[in-house]
């Protein structure tokens, strides 16, 4: 038992630096522009179409519980508002961010598991290149930059699919959805919306990576990094979700 | 050239490396033989200072790298040409970038002179018309050979270091394998090699170790160990009898 949480203490000591560094790279020469150009491109073109088909669907699901719910209660007319704060503050980086976490994260950390396990990581070392600033760098700042641009498309889709099913199956009012769209949208609400996206991208891409280079075993261990990238992943997504979601309200000056 | 001078190294809790003491001079041909899981590649990523042992001293000609920082060990490194296990190309990158990748490192060449100078590197093993592949299209003895040319592209090292450069290739191929390694050596420069193979190793060392749980149990050339009378390396030698 006590081994065990020593064995935890230095691996969380691992994961901070190499965060840390991998953070750092990003104001530190060498810059490998190339890579991360590379690494974006995997994370938006991986994801895009997942994403937009799930913010599709879930925009709709979302839309048809609540004209149901609220029409019971004389209420449809709030269907617009309610969808669309949960959408943006709530579900729709949520949601990117797990959908981002099992495509482009699981991916991270199978292919540096491959690139430890086949000594390529090894190699970078022996031709004098830091493996953080040439791998890790790279993939944290792809994930900080696209997991935001994924998360803003996904919300406007989630958006279109609740507008669809208020107006053409609950016979709502399509002005009056988009006017309530259009008065929730206001400071609060989109930077509450668009913090998350940030700190979810960082602590995949960091997730992933300190998974992908601690790989060891072969087939087995690669297996084992792949599932714990994601899980962790899915975990810390969950949990920053929930203490962001506290922060920001208090900050903003909501009252629960 | 290499001293290890009572080193021990341990994976965790696992221990690998038991108080190995030896020295190799730059311009022998050395063989370390051992089973699977004995530390053969954890020696070579010692000497190069990608791994540190948990005591005694690694002297590379005379300096000693156990507390050195990752900058200082660039200039240890150069004095080496590493070809790990299996090859280890990088997978993202052709052939060419592969043997470029030191060149953009180490040189200030240009896009014309990386070019020529990876042609005539890849002329010398017979591969210059894979250039623009990918490693996924090239088979095993083909990957080995452009590692090799890959860790000798940016440098002359003095001391070349092969990790199972033979392992897991047919006998045609390990063949090609071992009279490049020769060849190289031949221009300058000795080498260890780290094999299970004993047939390959005969070809090519002078010089033969035998590690056994992370102790050196055997150290002396091919006639004495071909007189040995340790059990494990008769086991070995058996290969030979088949070949
Ligand atoms: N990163 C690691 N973490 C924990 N144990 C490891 C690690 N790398 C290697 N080991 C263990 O250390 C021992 C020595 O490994 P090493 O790779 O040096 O063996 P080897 O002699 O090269 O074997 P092989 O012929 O299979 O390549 C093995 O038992 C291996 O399981
Ligand atoms: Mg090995």
């Amino acid at each position: 038992m006590k081994k065990k949480a020593k064995e935890l203490i230095s691996d969380l000591q691992d994961f901070y630096l190499l965060s840390y560094h991998g953070l750092m790279g990003v104001v530190r020469r060498p810059f490998y522009f190339k890579d991360l150009i590379e690494q974006m491109d995997y994370a938006g073109s991986g994801s895009f179409f997942i994403i937009l088909l799930i913010s599709l669907f879930i925009g709709m699901a979302l839309s048809l519980q609540l004209s149901a719910e609220l029409s019971r209660l004389g209420m449809k007319m709030y269907t617009g508002k309610i969808v669309g704060i949960s959408i943006i503050r709530e579900i729709g980086p949520v949601l990117t961010a797990l959908v981002f976490a099992g495509r482009v994260g699981s991916g991270i950390a199978s292919e540096l598991g491959s690139m430890v396990l086949g000594h390529q990581v090894d190699t970078l070392r022996v031709f004098g290149v830091d493996p953080v600033k040439k791998l890790v760098t790279p993939r944290i700042l792809s994930a900080l930059i696209m997991l935001p641009v994924l998360t803003i498309i996904g919300d406007c889709v989630s958006l279109f699919g609740a507008y669809y099913i208020a107006v053409f199956v609950s016979h709502q009012s399509g002005t009056f959805f988009w006017s309530s769209i259009r008065d929730i949208l206001i400071y609060e609400n989109v930077l509450a919306g668009s913090i998350k996206p940030f700190i979810f991208g960082s602590l995949i891409a960091c997730i992933s990576c300190y998974m992908g280079l601690s790989t060891k075993g072969g087939a087995i261990g690669l297996r084992r990094t792949t599932t714990r990238a994601v899980v962790a992943s899915f975990i810390a997504i969950i949990v920053a979700d929930f203490i962001l979601t506290r922060v920001l309200l208090y900050v903003l000056g909501f009252s629960v | 050239m290499i001293e290890f001078d009572r080193v021990s190294f341990s994976y965790g809790n696992r221990f690998v490396l038991n108080d190995l003491s030896f020295s190799v001079h730059e311009d022998e041909r050395v063989a370390i033989l051992g089973g699977s899981g004995d530390g053969k590649t954890t020696i070579l990523k010692l000497i190069i200072g990608l791994l540190r042992p948990d005591s005694g001293k690694i002297l590379i000609d005379g300096e000693d790298i156990t507390e050195k920082t990752e900058d200082e060990l660039r200039d240890i490194r150069i004095k080496f040409s590493m070809v790990f296990q299996d090859g280890a190309l990088f997978d993202s990158l052709s052939v060419k970038e592969n043997v470029a990748f030191p060149l953009r490192e180490y040189t200030k060449m240009s896009e014309e002179e990386i070019d020529r100078k990876v042609r005539e590197l890849l002329r010398r093993v017979g591969l210059e018309e894979a250039i623009g592949y990918m490693p996924e299209e090239l088979s095993g003895g083909m990957h080995r050979r452009v590692a090799i040319m890959r860790s000798m592209a940016a440098f002359q090292p003095k001391m070349f270091l092969y990790d199972e450069a033979t392992t897991g290739l047919d006998p045609v191929s390990a063949d090609v394998i071992c009279k490049l390694i020769l060849d190289i050596s031949e221009q300058g420069g000795g080498f260890i090699i780290v094999t299970h193979k004993v047939f390959d190793a005969f070809k090519l060392a002078e010089r033969f170790m035998f590690l056994k749980s992370g102790t050196i149990i055997f150290d002396g050339d091919k006639k004495k160990m071909l007189h040995s009378t340790i059990p494990e390396i008769q086991i070995f030698l058996r290969e030979l009898n088949w070949s």
